[in-house]
């Protein structure tokens, strides 16, 4: 039977943790529901510009723009978003595998790596990856200009031809209990073809295919905000679970520690006493 | 004064549709007016000054450029960033001029972004220019 000191130190130190994994959770808990906030604000503005983009595009010359050019498939660019911070359950691994995977698919020589949030640099460059651009620590003040700034960096690697399609793996924000890791493609850009664009009589100016290639830059920072958005969303909804069964595994251990104590406890008084008994027994 | 519904939409907020008689616009080919009953159409928006009437006052507002769609007599403005005139924090925009002018005049060490530059650059005049109004 473990000593008495050694248990009571145990539930000691389980109790703290738990504090700490509680406050985490807490945390967690309050970012999400700004993270969340946040993406329904950004939401209209997503709609109405695909709205608009899909009034256009149907008329417009793929080859005029760069953005739109579908090209023979030799080189591809991959753009991983993870966070910065562990301790949020299989949130990063999984988005990691799953890029891995695909890029492996592909030959890990002819991938261009973007990587947001440190696990997916510090992951990527252990394995000796090709990695044009690593974004980190910017998680805690997220803004649009990051946004931005990203997706400028990834167009241009587009357009210079040094890749010929960008994939973005990211996790989708569903619910609070669930996360799905999206692998989508950013670019060129898809768009359905048989969309008729009924609005005949309607002005553009400057022309369509100038308005077109100012829109679709702007519509790219935009998913470059969703997926962020998303994915910070999503690392701390898993952490706020993780950090809940952390919670509540602690509270199973202090559970079974005061059990355990209880017992030790008890057999001591146990042994004490039939010492004494045995030792008045001895007297008489 | 006939009026028309306003929609101003940014990625990171919601401004509430307002009823207007007259909105201004920066156009990509010089600034044009909005009225009640405009042609349908999607046009380019610099960055500049927006000058929102509505019955009972004029506001100014600032943006960094964007598009305006009219469609049956509802106007949205889908931009990346507006700020009310009042709203503008001047000496933030003073020292981002500041940054922006010291940037051009030590291009040529770095070889900075032209476009970039020129945009910051007049994103910040722009900003100065509203928040005198």
């Amino acid at each position: 039977m473990a000593n008495l000191k050694d248990i009571r130190d145990r539930i000691k130190s389980v109790r703290s943790i738990q504090k700490v994994t509680k406050a985490m959770k807490m945390v967690a808990a309050a970012k999400m529901r700004k993270a969340q906030e946040r993406m329904e604000q950004a939401r209209p503005y997503t709609n109405r510009l695909v709205n608009v983009i899909h009034h256009l595009l149907p008329d417009v010359n793929r080859a005029l723009l760069p953005l739109l050019d579908i090209r023979r498939i030799q080189r591809v660019g991959y753009v991983v978003v993870t966070s910065d911070r562990g301790l949020a359950g299989s949130f990063n691994t999984n988005v990691v595998k799953k890029a891995e995977l695909e890029i492996n698919e592909i030959g890990k020589e002819n991938v261009d790596l973007f990587c947001i949030g440190k696990k997916a640099k510090d992951y990527f460059t252990r394995r000796n990856y090709n990695i044009i651009q690593s974004h980190i620590e910017f998680w805690n003040d997220l803004e649009f200009q990051h946004a931005i700034k990203m997706g400028e960096k990834i167009i241009n690697h587009f357009v210079s031809k040094k890749v010929d399609e960008i994939h973005v793996c990211y996790n989708e924000f569903v619910n609070v209990a669930t996360q799905t890791i999206q692998s989508e493609q950013l670019l060129p850009l898809e768009y359905n073809q048989e969309e008729s664009s009924s609005v005949s009589n309607r002005l553009y100016e400057p022309s369509k295919e100038k308005l077109t290639k100012s829109l679709i830059p702007r519509h790219l920072n935009v998913q470059m905000w969703k997926y962020l958005l998303e994915s910070y969303a999503s690392e701390q909804a898993a952490r706020m679970i993780a950090m809940e069964n952390a919670t509540d595994n602690a509270e199973d251990m202090v559970k079974n520690l005061t059990l355990e104590f209880n017992k030790a406890r008890q057999a001591s008084i146990t042994k004490e006493m039939l010492e004494i008994v045995g030792g008045a027994e001895a007297l008489k | 004064m006939g009026h028309f519904t306003l929609d101003i939409v940014t990625p990171t907020q919601n401004l509430d549709v307002i009823e207007v008689n007259y909105v201004r616009c920066p156009g990509i080919d010089g600034s044009f007016g909005i009225m009640a009953n405009h042609q349908d159409g999607v046009f380019s928006l610099d960055i500049g000054e927006i000058m929102i009437q509505s019955e009972s006052d004029t506001k100014f507002y600032s943006i960094s450029g964007g598009f305006a769609e009219i469609n049956e007599n509802e106007v949205c403005l889908l931009v990346e960033t507006i700020e009310v005139s009042s709203d503008i924090d001047i000496s933030r925009a003073e020292s981002a001029l500041q940054r922006a002018n010291e940037r051009k005049t030590k291009r040529n060490e770095e070889d900075l972004d032209e476009v970039r530059m020129e945009s910051s650059l007049s994103r910040a005049l722009n900003r100065l220019r509203v928040a005198n109004r």
